[in-house]
């Protein structure tokens, strides 16, 4: 009886193993050559470059899960991933570095958004504008007009303090330094140029007439009551933005004098946020009308991504910048560098585990935060209602939808969650390797190619392409400082720097020649 | 003589109707340095053969440029628009024209003809080079590898290993013109007419294409591969000549920007300038011959003003353009402009009636 059991098993694993040859071969195939190449390495070598492969692909994965669920669920390549990471380092920098700047913009944001919290309200009104969609049209681009002169001579009126990249003193790069340094000090606003009323109404109202004249270009008229809970959540905001700037400079106080590891992790959540944020307005303002056209799709996260880095370069400006490790991750002198799984903890900047020199920051926190991130989105896919949502819609989403459930909203949320953990990457990785306007396309770059190698709509093939990329570049790093002993040349062979990319997209072609859909992705009828 | 064979008289007449758009296209583009030079600088017809700095000279080489672009994007609107082949490594079959001729010109000193010859191969090794996985992968993969296969060009092409020939970041300069008709510098008049004759030229064997029975089934392929197979035809070949003839053409163009550009920078590989493909092709309408054309020369204005009002804010409008030309126009201009010429009949009709007074 347990014997029959016993060859019933062992049938189905061989058929297993039968039905997916190529697959198991391609595997033992690049197990087998990891292996080699690690064995080449020097002693003391093989675990630093372990560690920094896995830092590697765990911003790589952050890029890459967000695509794949993207991908999965509603079959859009968002080519504005890498670049929404860039946006989550530059918007973590500010955080961390300048706090003081992004509040100050958001009480004016604030103050414009509350009244397209009001969308009924102003499409009842525009429906009564006129006779017309032609006359309704004529008179939305006059209220365009009228509403951004509004917005404009409001927003002037604002004190902002505002850095100028142009200026070196007060650039990017060298408040770096002075955070750095520990003498960063809160930038001084002017006061308001003009009532502080007179703005604050001033901004209401743009943001009032602008939401009309948007409203004005639809095509039927609607009769729609306002919720009360809209009007309070307006109100609200209204509310929050004049408290913040009331309380403006003791909560800037408060922010320049936490320690800065407390600053980091606040700028990771708030990039979070800004993501999640990000990912859903463009869902929802540009993806969506286009689900019928999936190449114009394609060719539209394309130009966002483009916008994107345009508006980097036009805040942040074009130099690169570095942004500083917190203080958790940068402790040196008595103790250090710490010693073991345990010297981790202890506060240093580098710790010794089996004779390699690790740095905590990178690889300890970074491949923390990547296991976290693929522990939480596996529990979220398995084990929630909403992930059970998800996965059945990655299968098929017209059946879900004929279920009654609102696919549309799942695609927004999915669009948030992914565009937030790419923002979180960019965080993560802003003090490793620095902020540039090209960050976002090189690790996109890498993110793709992870991702063909994995299997575009697989989570843990996500992960293991990432995985993958990661060692595979570490590697080829390594073996450009030590070199290879090939037979028939005298001096060892240097990979260099170039052929770093140029091996991953190599592997990405030969994984997709033998196996079209990737390590772990279903093949498709 | 034409009285012995009037059918070759009259096919070319035919022939010369058929293409009078193009023609009278061409005669224009000819005349107008003259116009420029007598109108706005206020020089004779002599001005143009002399090569005088003035209008004249300058928009005949922001034309140049315009034609070059032409060129790419007639060749990426055979790849997607034509045959639907989501690439996005094209930018990489205008720099191995560019850094190719380039190099070869300047670094290994060979005659032309050789150096095209050499270039041709070129062109033939990358369409087969792209085409190798198409057997295998389709769609998004498709675009994910020819992404790969350009970035890895694109790397290559400004590491340090190479700045001897390509000059690395800043690029390559210094490309001497082989032939007096091909020196943009010295004799732009000749170098403008020899880009019109070839734009001119391409333009029609595309279109020739397009219309024959290859094209026929090229266009079947980007509606419904499977119904094309299931026909009998073996569409790898169909892509792979796409393919080829728009690596060809890219080549060509990029061989023309390395002779009238000063300096040929690495951005010419990256996917930046795959985007800027794409975005002629889209502003002038997907799958339109002469949308590419249109495209182009609407692309390359936009971009010259608008940097030359807006400056440094000019390529974020330039992406602003994009997004709204995708989301409100997605046809392009010929294509919504072919697209209503039902009601452009009827309301020319209309006015017909109304001028001669007769009832319809």
């Amino acid at each position: 009886m347990s014997s029959r059991a016993t060859d019933a098993k062992a049938g189905r694993l061989s058929e297993v193993i039968r039905e997916n040859r190529t697959r198991v071969t391609v595997l033992a195939v690049l197990l087998f050559l990891f292996l080699a190449a690690f064995g080449g390495l020097d002693r003391e070598d093989w675990f630093s470059t372990i560690m920094q492969g896995l830092s590697v692909g765990a911003i790589t994965f952050l890029v890459a899960s967000g695509l794949s669920l993207i991908f999965g669920l509603m079959d859009v390549l968002n080519l504005a991933h890498g670049e929404i990471f860039m946006l989550g380092a530059y918007v973590g920098w500010t955080i961390y570095t300048r706090f003081d700047t992004a509040l100050d913009i958001v009480i004016p944001l604030l103050l414009l958004a509350a009244p397209f919290l009001l969308m009924p309200l102003w499409r009842m009104l525009a429906s009564r504008l006129g006779a017309t969609p032609g006359v309704r049209r004529a008179i939305g681009w006059g209220l365009l007009l009228g509403g951004g002169l509004v917005t404009w001579l409001s927003v002037t009126r604002f004190p902002l303090v505002i850095w100028d990249p142009g200026d070196f003193a007060s650039s990017p790069g060298s408040f770096s330094t002075q955070i750095d340094l520990n003498v960063l000090e809160p930038l001084v606003a002017d006061s308001f140029s003009g009532a502080a009323a007179l703005a604050i109404i001033g901004l209401i109202l743009g943001g009032s007439i602008l939401a009309l004249a948007m409203s004005s270009f639809q095509r039927t008229a609607t009769e729609a009551a306002v919720g009360t809970r809209r009007m309070v959540t307006a109100a609200g905001l209204v509310a929050l933005a004049i408290i913040l700037h009331l309380s403006k400079s003791s909560i800037n106080e408060w922010v320049f004098g936490l320690s800065t590891s407390w600053r980091f992790f606040l700028a990771m959540a708030i990039a979070v946020v800004i993501g999640a944020a990000v990912g859903a307005f463009i869902e929802v303002l540009l993806i969506r009308p286009l689900y019928d056209r999936p190449i114009y799709q394609l060719m539209l996260t394309l130009g966002v991504g483009f916008i994107l880095i345009e508006v980097v370069r036009e805040v942040w400006g074009r130099p690169e910048f570095t942004m500083a490790r917190p203080a958790l991750f940068n402790g040196t002198g008595e103790g250090c560098p710490g010693q073991g799984i345990g010297g981790f903890f202890s506060g240093c900047s580098t710790v010794e585990m089996f004779g390699a020199r690790l740095r905590v920051y990178n690889e300890g926190f970074i491949v923390l935060v990547g296991i976290l991130v693929l522990v939480g989105v596996t529990l979220l896919l398995k084990r929630t209602r909403i992930g059970m949502i998800i996965r059945a819609g990655v299968q098929d989403p017209d059946m879900v939808e004929a279920l009654g459930i609102n696919v549309r909203r799942v695609f927004t949320l999915v669009f948030a969650l992914g565009s937030s953990l790419a923002a979180l990457g960019g965080v993560l990785a802003a003090p490793s390797i620095g902020l540039s306007t090209g960050m976002g396309a090189l690790f996109l770059l890498s993110a793709l190619i992870a991702l063909a190698i994995g299997g575009l709509t697989s989570f843990t093939g996500a992960a293991a392409g990432a995985v993958l990329v990661g060692l595979l570049q570490q590697l080829i790093i390594r073996f450009g400082q030590q070199g290879i002993d090939l037979p028939f040349l005298a001096e060892p062979f240097k990979p260099t720097p170039t052929l770093v990319p140029a091996a991953s997209v190599l592997l990405m072609v030969i994984v997709l020649l033998l196996l079209p859909a990737g390590l772990f992705g279903r093949s498709e009828r | 003589m034409t009285s012995a064979n009037p059918s070759v008289a009259a096919g070319f007449r035919s022939w010369l109707q058929r293409r009078r758009g193009l023609l009278l296209l061409a005669a224009a583009l000819v005349l107008f340095p003259f116009v420029i030079s007598i109108l706005i600088d206020g020089q004779g017809i002599g001005a143009v053969f002399s090569n005088d700095q003035g209008n004249a000279r300058f928009l005949q080489g922001l034309a140049i440029e315009i034609f070059i672009l032409a060129l790419y994007a007639i060749s990426y609107d055979l790849v997607l628009g034509i045959t639907g082949l989501l690439s996005f490594g094209h930018a990489m079959f205008f720099a191995v024209g560019a850094y190719g001729f380039g190099i070869l010109l300047k670094s290994f000193d060979i005659a032309w003809p050789v150096v095209v010859l050499i270039l041709l191969v070129a062109a033939l090794v990358q369409a087969v080079l792209f085409a190798i996985v198409l057997p295998r992968v389709k769609g998004i993969t498709f675009a994910l590898v020819t992404l790969g296969l350009a970035s890895v060009f694109w790397i290559v092409i400004q590491s340090s290993d190479l700045s001897d020939w390509a000059g690395a970041e800043i690029g390559l300069q210094g490309v001497q013109p082989p032939v007096w008709f091909l020196d943009t510098t010295n004799e732009r008049f000749a170098f403008y007419l020899v880009t019109i004759a070839i734009l001119i030229g391409v333009f029609i064997v595309y279109t020739r294409i397009v219309d024959s029975p290859a094209g026929k089934v090229m266009v079947a392929i980007r509606e419904n591969e499977d119904r094309a197979l299931m026909l009998g035809y073996n569409t790898f070949w169909f892509k792979l000549l796409a393919l080829t003839v728009a690596s060809i053409t890219a080549v060509l163009a990029g061989s023309l920007h390395a002779l009238h550009q000063p300096i040929v920078t690495p951005n010419v590989a990256g996917l930046g300038f795959t985007v800027t493909a794409l975005l002629m092709i889209l502003i002038g309408g997907v799958g339109t011959i002469s949308g590419a054309l249109v495209g182009a020369a609407v692309f390359r204005l936009l971009q010259f003003y608008l940097d030359k009002w807006f400056g440094g804010a000019s390529d974020l409008l330039i992406g602003l353009a994009y997004v709204a030309i995708v989301l409100y126009l997605p046809f392009g201009i010929v294509g919504t402009w072919r697209a209503k010429a039902v009601q452009r009949q009827k309301g020319l009709d209309f006015v017909g009636s109304l001028v001669s007074g007769r009832k319809r």
